[in-house]
């Protein structure tokens, strides 16, 4: 067995922290990431909250220590055999693996809102997601925002917290994403109105509180806790967002010209997949279950399977960041035999 | 003892531990779901009936879990159940609301 | 021919003729007491229709082909349906055959009705004619008919799938009682028969028979014990009948008169709907049909179940079995004897009594009338849960501007529910009152068309409304009509769709081929193994009041699966309901088809 390669599935932030730890402690990672670019979601994203840290930075960062690192770029996990002590695999590509520890670091897919019928994703013209909004952001073009818009609304938990949607967890990040997002509008278009339609605001991080004071003190965003529940178009094109101010306790309507839907995070669906092969489970929110929720997070119940990320729950960059660390680590030591 | 023409008002706050719960705690039993509400306002938002008269199953909730009367607002609810489906926590409104007029026949 | 008794009685006939006494005294106090809960109209009503002779051949016809072939059941499953005639039928010609025995040999004693019933008993051979072979030789092909039907039905209870039936129902003490004793009546009969062959005579089945005992048995004394068991048989028989569920052979045969007479269910527990519960066989086809019954908890609340403790006046769990129901009208449909399930069960809702009710009749509609004089002659009504599926309305919208036609969305805004949901919970009188405010509302445009594209709203405008002068169609009744006028051109896609039958637009509304002709314009089309009448249930059904979202998901799961066997690449529907319960758990898009009419639309 060659015992110094260590297999890292995703080329996320996750995947790629943890390579170029593992790197650093003297192993041969091996990332296999199945689209055509590594970065995951983050390739995707223009700046990062809470200190408007562009994402493009973070990653050249992530990027800079991976020398020595094998990357499969548009490349899966055909198959996978337990050894005795490590795993055979086979990639698509028809590469062959043999090493003693694989990190698993598959990351989350993002909610298809077009899922939410009624918020009209796919049948209106002004209604994008958190994902549209960040690739305009980044310079692409996108004929659903209109060139002034007056009024924009916000609807968090798009597909989070919400049975219906196949999905009763909270995702952690669209709160704050909404308030980003929020403030990145207002700054491009001073003179409109923006909305942000909440269940609850969960700003529990460093820093968040701030963020929501700022939103609300120096860019004037308007918070309505009241779910949005229909959204219909006028005849001019723009839409009429019906919700409840459950704190008024009265009916609101509001007539936006662009609708932005806060897409909850889910597990990959590939990531059931992979746990089949490894024989590893996932849990009932639908994401990979660890040994514990509190300890050992990075662990999988199998022998040399080894997580980080989102793969076993929502999670922020700095969260994703510590734990890519920490599975570096964990894998250090167990290949170490120093357990 | 010299009256002032004023006195002291009764407070309006709800003793949430006096308060009188029998027709939640009912209702609890008839529809378990009804506890799972987080009055998001998605039903009230989405209510066929709340334009012509404020019906809310939000306010409905919370209204019999602080023991007040919620008798005007049951009777405009058309059970067209756009409620129960829009509701992110899957409450049964339709069953609360029907299990609710029934019990009200008992008081 | 000659009697062997001149006084032509024998104590055994005794259990049978107690038997027979008790069942006829209840049927017949059963039918005047069934009279006597109709309303006078009704009751005048079936009366007449009994003397006009239309009517009478037709009750006949029926009764003949239901009730003892069993057309409908050969239809459905032919080796159940020859089971079922084979016993029915087989009995029949028993006691058709055995009176005209009486009749041609000794037709003094054709008013002691124990006598064609035991006629071989009573009687001795003389010299053979044909006629008399003939008699002998039907006698026995019937009886032999009769035991493979009994076979069969003893298969049946071991090993139901042989009759592709994946459950049935579990018999209660009593159907058990009259069933085993209807097992024995037969064997037993041919026993008797063939002890007492070689003094009555018999054909091909009893003689040898007679043959054979007689190589072993050198005396008659088995005789007598064999039709006392044979009486007795019948007399148990006939003694549970009216606690069992044989009790649908005279009801059935009550039903179908009052049915051909036009009458409808007026009470949910007296008369017709009575009358409806005896019927049912407890036979079980509605169990595998009930789109509920993919949970195995949920078997007990088919409707043959409601029949059960309707008929055992079983308070608890009738609302139990009332308020679960998706009132998807399949049990109504694969079943033999027309039992109403659905709207049993929404009698059952309506009997119930609620301190609070709602009050429509003050709504102000001046919030939502139209501008005096509005010229639009055709009106869009979209209903509440298509705001729910925006991809429906403004697929209709579009379809609509495409073709040129000059409409108003008249519940863009705010509308008033169709009053269907209140309908099928119970609340007439409430769903009574928002019909009324919708005619008015409706009628006040002045149009003379109305277009719908919710299934639940159009079963109850088309069955309940009264909208003099205003046309109401389904959206895509109304597509068809403008594409054939040439104001819609199609253009034909290679995607492959299955179309799933909505159950208010399908069974609710007879509604099965104009969609798939539609389709068949738009896309290519797939048919899933279950389709039109037999469609399964979305699960996402207002019918039912009590399912809660987790026990709706795997009936979901089923009716997709019914759907993603067809191998079509994605699904089409036309209900906002089935809609949104698909979307969620498909693996393959879901497209209503005003959606895919507007796709395919130029």
């Amino acid at each position: 067995m060659d015992n110094k390669k260590i297999l890292i599935i995703g080329g996320g932030p996750a995947g790629l922290e943890a390579a170029r730890q593992l790197l650093r402690l003297g192993w041969e990672p091996v990332i296999v990431e199945k689209t055509e670019q590594i970065g995951g979601h983050l390739s995707r994203w223009y700046k990062l909250f809470p200190d408007m840290m562009p994402a493009s930075e973070l990653l050249e960062q992530l990027t800079a220590g991976l020398e020595g690192a094998k990357v499969y770029l548009k490349t899966r996990v055909a198959y996978m055999n337990r050894l005795k002590d490590g795993y055979s695999i086979m990639l698509s590509n028809g590469t062959g693996i043999q090493c003693r520890a694989v990190l698993i670091a598959s990351g989350f897919s993002l909610f298809d809102a077009s899922k939410k019928e009624e918020y009209g994703y796919g049948v209106y013209d002004r209604v994008i997601t958190n994902a549209d909004l960040e690739a305009w952001f980044a310079g692409a073009s996108d004929s659903r925002i209109p060139e002034h818009p007056r009024r924009i609304a916000f609807v968090h938990c798009v597909g989070s917290r919400d049975l219906k949607a196949g999905n009763s967890q909270c995702s952690k990040v669209c709160c704050m994403t909404a308030i980003k997002q929020a403030i990145e509008m207002k700054e491009r278009f001073p003179d409109s109105g923006i909305w942000c339609f909440y269940m609850d605001l969960r700003l529990f991080g460093k820093k968040y509180e701030d963020f929501y004071i700022n939103a609300q003190k120096d860019y004037g965003v308007h918070f309505v806790r009241g779910r949005v529940s229909e959204v219909s178009e006028a005849i001019d094109g723009s839409l009429v967002v019906k919700a409840e101010d459950t704190l008024a306790g009265t009916p609101v309507k509001l007539n936006a010209d662009l609708l932005v839907l806060m897409a909850g995070m889910l597990c990959n669906a590939d990531t059931a997949t992979l746990a089949r092969m490894v024989r590893s489970e996932v849990d009932s929110d639908g994401f990979l279950r660890s040994r514990d929720n509190i300890y050992r997070i990075n662990e999988s119940r199998r022998p040399g399977v080894f997580y980080a990320g989102a793969c076993t729950g929502t999670k922020t960059i700095p969260e994703t960041m510590a734990e890519a660390r920490a599975a570096a680590l964990d894998i250090h030591n167990y290949l170490c035999g120093n357990d | 003892m010299i009256d002032f023409g004023f006195g002291l008002a009764r407070s309006s706050a709800v003793e949430l531990d006096k308060v009188d719960l029998s027709l939640y705690k009912e209702l609890e039993r008839l529809e378990p779901g009804i506890r799972k509400c987080i009055a998001c306002g998605s039903c009230s938002a989405t209510c066929t009936a709340g334009p012509w008269s404020g019906m809310s199953v939000r306010k409905l909730i919370l209204n019999l879990q602080r023991g007040k009367d919620v008798s005007g607002m049951l009777s405009a609810c058309m059970l067209c159940g756009k409620c129960s489906i829009v509701c992110p926590r899957g409450i049964n409104t339709r069953q609360l609301i029907l299990s609710l007029c029934r019990i009200y026949d008992n008081k | 021919m000659r009697e062997r008794f001149v006084t032509g009685f024998d104590p055994f006939v005794l259990p049978f003729l107690a038997g027979m006494i008790f069942v006829l005294c209840y049927c017949a106090f059963g039918i005047v007491r069934i009279l006597a809960q109709l309303p006078r109209e009704d009751r005048r009503r079936f009366l007449l229709s009994l003397i006009t002779p239309a009517t009478a051949l037709k009750n006949i016809r029926d009764i003949f082909a239901d009730c003892l072939l069993h057309v409908k059941l050969w239809r459905r499953n032919p080796l159940l349906g020859f089971m079922h005639s084979s016993i029915a039928f087989g009995w029949f010609m028993l006691i058709v055959l055995g009176h005209i025995e009486v009749m041609v040999y000794c037709p003094d004693r054709i008013r002691l009705f124990y006598y064609p019933i035991f006629f071989n008993y009573f009687v001795a051979a003389g010299e053979s004619t044909i006629g008399g072979a003939v008699l002998f030789f039907l006698m026995d092909f019937f009886l032999l008919l009769i035991l493979v039907g009994i076979g069969l039905a003893i298969v049946k209870r071991i090993r139901s799938r042989i009759f592709g039936l994946r459950r049935t129902t579990r018999p209660s003490l009593t159907d058990r009682i009259g069933l085993y004793s209807l097992w024995a009546i037969f064997p037993l009969r041919l026993l008797a028969e063939s002890f007492t062959a070689h003094i009555s005579g018999g054909s091909f089945l009893t003689i040898p028979a007679n043959w054979i005992f007689r190589q072993f048995l050198g005396n008659d004394l088995n005789m007598l014990p064999t039709w006392w068991a044979y009486s007795i048989a019948l007399g148990v028989f006939l003694f549970v009948l009216p606690f069992s569920r044989y009790m649908h052979i005279p009801a059935e045969m009550m039903l179908i008169p009052m049915r051909n007479a036009g009458l409808r269910i007026r009470h949910p527990r007296k008369g017709f709907a009575r009358l409806e519960v005896l019927s049912c066989p407890e036979c079980g086809v509605c169990i595998d049909a009930c789109p509920m019954s993919v949970k195995k908890a949920n078997i007990k609340d088919c409707t043959v179940y409601l029949n059960r403790q309707l008929r055992r006046g079983n308070e608890r769990r009738i609302e139990e079995i009332s308020d679960k129901c998706l009132l998807c009208g399949k049990c109504e449909a694969v079943c033999q004897v027309g039992v109403e399930g659905p709207l049993l069960r929404m009698e059952q809702r309506a009997s119930r009594r609620y301190g609070l009710s709602p009050d429509f009749s003050g709504i102000d509609l001046s919030k939502l009338q139209a501008p005096a004089a509005s010229s639009q002659k055709v009106l869009y009504f979209s209903g509440c849960m298509t705001r729910l599926t925006p991809a429906i309305s403004k697929s209709v919208c579009s379809v609509l501007s495409k073709a040129g036609v000059d409409y108003r969305w008249i519940d863009q805004d705010e509308g008033l529910c169709c009053g269907r949901p209140l309908q099928t919970a119970g609340r007439y009188e409430q769903a009574r009152q928002l019909m009324r405010k919708n005619e008015e509302l409706i009628l006040s445009y002045g149009a003379d068309t109305l277009i719908l594209s919710c299934p639940i709203c159009y079963k109850v405008f088309k069955d309940e409304y009264k909208l003099p002068g205003v046309r109401v169609v389904n959206y895509m009744e109304y597509f068809a009509e403008l594409i054939a006028a040439g104001r819609l051109q199609i253009e034909k896609s290679d995607i492959c769709y299955v179309y799933h039958d909505p159950c208010e637009l399908g069974r609710g509304c007879g509604v099965y081929e104009g969609p798939r002709k539609l389709l068949g314009k738009a896309a290519g089309i797939a048919e899933a193994p279950a389709n039109r009448a037999e469609s399964i249930c979305c699960g996402g059904s207002l019918g039912s009041l009590s399912l809660d979202f987790a026990q709706r998901e795997e009936i979901t799961l089923k009716s997709l699966q019914n759907l993603y066997d067809s191998r079509a690449d994605a699904i089409a529907t036309a209900c906002p309901l089935c809609l949104n319960t698909f979307a969620r758990y498909s693996d393959r898009p879901v497209r209503d088809m005003a959606e895919i009419l507007d796709a395919a639309a130029r």
